[in-house]
Parts: structure tokens; sequence; C-alpha cells
């Protein structure tokens, strides 16, 4: 197993320190950072790699002697079929997520505020559909896209996006939703306001915070999104940056490892930078997505 | 008036469309399919002949215990660390976000980039875990031997999940009011004494709940399989989901895929009523 598995002795051992009320924190803080470094290890081990020459890897030495070198990733972003990749990925990214996001905003405030029949039904119906994941669901849509004559396009690509993260929108925002004070609302109808210019201009507003997150994790998440785009796109032109990824992986040849670690590194830097922005409501969307339901 | 009472349905109305179009609809063309074989893209009506082989298949049992060992020990380990540190970060340190932030950094990676990096830590004589734990496992080269590549695997979701499940199991924690483990401590209770008699029974659903959650990742996790050992060597990590894929996907198998689909939905399914029932059953003490 790996570097992992090797943390799970300091922990353990804290309970019989505990009453050492001085040694405690230090003893944690200590565990925290030696698992902060393992954590981090591979992403830097390859970071690290992905700043040498080609074929450097075979000297086994892990910080290159002769300063780092660039070159890797100065030819992916001026390599056409990568910036292709990279762009595909931010249109489908970017569609699904708008899709999602304006969706739930909508269902998510019914579900907040208003009553109707089947209520409580619906919501379970939701709830269990953000549980089925997408895996079973590929290859009946795969057959129908196909069928459909949608495969290998944007459009089946936003539109598959754009439905997985709806259960999970309408919970983030019918809970954004419910702590907005009513009066809002109220007030605007007594100016006169219909329903849907109250939520439109009062509602809509109010919750913008809640919305970007909505669409940044859900932007986070299918620009992640590989076994998805590997199966309903074929075209090169077509691909996304983790299938092209996934197809420099298994066509290497030689010692290409330094450029396959760069086109990684850059892979990853979006949805790190936008998890690093926005940390708070990452962690927030994640708890309410799987346990407050 | 009658306008007040469609609005709720106009607004939930493009979810539920969505959702029945893209997930719903799927799934049940997928049961319609479990029941076809496919000939040269031609559909024909076969009944239960697609499971009758799968049961009757010593690959798909094969994948089955694979997927097995796979879950129990991913799902046991990420749950023991995930609670270590849900205990660590429940003392409310000084720099826990950053800690936190950190720690969730795999969560935020792609199954590919995790791939890549975790093939680079072990490819053969140059990768760094290679030559560091080799020697430790019996001089064994990871992705080319069975129990290795199923380690790595292992190795490589447990720190892409750990985080999430602490995440889940934290937020479990805070619910339970200090005046409770405080009391106990009055009580002459001492620290272990109040963490099984107190802490423990209160955190159970959470606990619950986390463990399904990391169940369904288990059973359905083809696209770290698929990229990191691509179900090798030979089968050797071939589990479920992965074998799934291939026999749809790549052999065009889309009746049989679609059978096993249907028995890996049916897995799920079971995990999702008992995942909304432990959900019900959680009770708050604030």
């Amino acid at each position: 197993m790996s570097a992992i598995s090797r943390e799970g002795a300091p922990p353990a051992r804290s309970p019989k320190l505990l009453s050492w009320q001085r040694l405690e924190p230090i003893l944690l803080h200590t565990v925290l950072i030696i698992l902060c470094l393992i954590v981090l290890f591979p992403i830097v081990y390859t970071l690290l790699a992905s700043l040498r020459p080609q074929g450097f890897g075979l000297s086994r030495e892990i910080i290159p002697a002769d300063g780092f070198y660039f070159g890797h990733y100065e030819r992916l972003l001026s390599t056409p079929r990568f910036m292709r990749n990279v762009l595909n990925s931010a249109i489908n990214s970017l569609g699904g997520a708008l899709l999602t996001t304006s969706i739930a905003a909508a269902a998510g405030y019914a579900f907040a505020r208003l009553e109707f029949r089947g209520r409580q039904v619906i919501l379970t119906f939701i709830l269990a559909m953000m549980l089925l994941p997408g895996l079973t669901n590929l290859i009946p849509l795969f057959k129908l896209a196909s069928d459909l004559g949608i495969l290998d396009t944007y459009l089946i690509m936003i539109l598959v996006y754009g439905t997985y993260g709806i259960p999970f929108g309408i919970w983030i925002m019918k809970g954004f939703y419910e702590t907005i004070p009513k009066q809002m609302e109220e007030a605007a109808a007594v100016d006169g306001a219909t329903p849907i210019q109250a939520l439109l201009y009062v509602v809509i507003p109010m919750s913008l915070p809640g919305l970007i997150s909505v669409f940044m994790i859900n932007f986070v998440y299918n620009w992640n999104d590989f076994l998805t785009a590997l199966i309903l796109l074929s075209s090169s032109s077509m691909k996304t940056a983790t299938v092209g990824l996934f197809d420099f992986q298994n066509q290497l040849t030689g010692n290409n490892n330094e450029l396959l670690n760069a086109a990684a590194i850059l892979i990853m830097i979006p949805g790190i930078i936008l998890f690093l922005i926005a940390r708070r409501s990452f962690l927030q969307g994640m708890v309410e997505g799987a346990v407050k339901g | 008036m009658r306008q007040k009472k469609i609005y709720p349905y106009l607004l939930i109305a493009p979810a539920l469309l969505f959702i029945t179009a893209v997930t719903l609809y799927p799934t049940i063309f997928s049961v319609y399919l479990s029941l076809n074989r496919s000939r040269r893209g031609v559909l024909e009506f076969v009944g239960l002949r697609n499971f009758e082989i799968i049961f009757n298949s010593g690959d798909f049992w094969e994948s089955f215990r694979l997927t097995l060992i796979y879950g129990f020990l991913f799902v046991g380990l990420v749950m023991v660390f995930a609670f270590l540190l849900a205990l660590i970060f429940n003392r409310g340190l000084l720099f826990g976000g950053v800690y936190m932030s950190i720690i969730f950094i795999p969560w935020m990676l792609s199954e590919i980039v995790s791939s890549v990096m975790f093939r680079w830590m072990f490819l053969p004589e140059i990768g760094i875990a290679q030559r560091l734990l080799g020697p430790i496992f019996g001089d064994i080269t990871f992705l080319g031997n069975d129990a290795g590549a199923m380690g790595v695997v292992i190795g490589a979701t447990i720190w892409r999940s750990v985080a999430f499940a602490m995440l889940l199991l934290l937020a479990g924690l805070q619910t339970i009011p200090g005046e409770l483990t405080e009391a106990a401590s009055i009580d002459g209770a001492n620290r272990w004494q109040a963490f099984w008699k107190v802490t423990w029974p209160l955190v159970l659903p959470t606990t619950q709940v986390t463990i399904v959650f990391l169940t369904i990742q288990a059973i359905n996790a083809a696209g770290m399989f698929l990229s990191i050992t691509n179900g090798g060597p030979g089968r050797a990590t071939e589990v479920l989901s992965l074998y799934m894929y291939r026999e749809a996907i790549v052999f065009f198998n889309f009746g049989y895929g679609a059978a096993l689909a249907v028995i890996l939905f049916l897995l799920n399914a079971v995990l999702a009523i008992v995942y909304i029932r432990s959900l019900r059953s959680q009770v708050t003490y604030a």
C-alpha cells in the first residue's frame, strides 16, 4: 500500500498522551504536518519531475542539479491538440455548471419556500438520484446518444454534466434559501411584484454566494470528470483534457514521463485554484450535500 | 389562485425533465438492454440469458471477489484514518483550516491526474515509492504484481477519499454538544471512557452514513482502476465496474454490459436505501 498507510500509527497513540495538557497540541500539530507532507508528496514529486529535461527520470535524481527546465510546459502550451482538449474541457464544464446552477436555483427555491402536493416524495426521489452514480448509467446513455446521433458532441456532454449536478445543486440552494428571511419576498409582494419577479430581483441576488458555490463545485467536478467523457467522446477534436491525458498515458513510449507529468500538473491547476479560492463553500457544500439532506 | 398552484411545479419542472431524460430513462433503458443481445449493432431479445451467462461466468465471480476485497480494504482503512483525523480536527487546533485544505487537495484532482502521479511514483525501477517500498514488500514490482497493483489502487483511492470521509465524520462529531462529554468527565469518566460511552454512540449514525457513501464509491471505482492498472496485470484488478465498462464499451456487448450494470445498479440501490434510512435515524442533540 502507499505511503498513506504509514501515518496511521501516530494518531492512534495520542489518547495515552491526552492528559499531558501542554504536549498534546504539539503532538497533534506534528502528526498533522507529517500527514500533510505525505498527502502533498505525490503532487510535489510529479511537479519536480515535470521540471526536468526529458529522460531525466532514468537518473533517479529527485531534484535536478542544474535548475528547473520549463520546456515541457512551453511545448504543451504550444501544442494545438492539447490546447484544443483544454478548450473542450472548459466549454463542457462551463456549460454543464451553468445549466446545473440555473435549474437548481429554480427548483431549490420551490423546495425551500413553497408548499405543493408531492413535495416530500419528489425531494426524496431527487436525493435518491444523487446516490445513483453515473457509472451504471453510462452504457444506456452511450447507446441512446449513439442512436440519437449526438455522441461526440458538446451537446451531450453539457446535458449529462448539467444533469448530474442537479440533485446536489438543489440541496445546496434549498439550504441557502432557507437562511434568507421571508420578509424580503413579502415586502416585494407588498410592492406589487409577482412571485417570479420577487424570485428574480430579490431572492436570486441575495443568493449569489450560494449560486457561485454551486457553480464552482460543479465546474470543478465537470473539469475533473474522466470516465463520462471517455465513453461519450471519440474524436480527438472533441476530447477533453482528462481524456487526452488518459490517451497520452496509454500511448506513452520511451521515457516521455516528464511531459506526461507536466500535462497532469497543468490539468490539475484550475480545480486546485477554485478550491483554494472558495475553500469554505466547497467544504460546507460537500457536507450539506452528503449528510444534511 | 390557479397560477399560484402551478408556480411550484413550473420551478421544479426543468430539474425533473433533465433528471428523467438523462438519469431515470437510461436506467430503465438499461434494464431493457440487459434482456437483449447485440449483434452487429442490432438488438435481439434473449430474456434472462445474459444474467444466466453472467452467473455461470468465472470472470464475473472473480471480478466480484476482487470488488469485495477492494471494497473491504478501502472502506475499512479509509474509516480508520478518517475517524482518527476527525477526532484530531474536532479538538479545534490552530491552523486547522490550513491542514484541512491541504488534505483535501487530492479530492480536487481528476482520477486520471491522480493516476499519472501514482503510476509515476510506482514506475518500475525508477519511481520513488517503488524503490522505497519495494524492498519492504519482498522486492516486488508493484504494478506488475497481482496484490501489489491492487495495493497501489487502494493506496491512491484512500489518498483521494480520506479527507471527504473525515469531513462527514467531523460534521457528525460537531453536532455533539460539548456539555455531554463535560458531564461525563465531571461524573469521573476519563477521556477514553467518555469517548466510548458518549461520543461513539452519538456519532454512530454518521459513521453508518459515511460507510455507505464509501461503499458506493468502492463499487463504482472503475475510473481509478481503469487509469492506474487497466485491470492488470492479467485480470488481477478487474473489479466489477471495470469488467462492465470493458464488456460494453470496449467489446460492444451492450446487452451483457447492461446486465452487469443492472447488477451493479441493484447493489447501489440497496445501499442507497440503507443510506436514506440511516440519514432518517440521525438525531440532533443540539
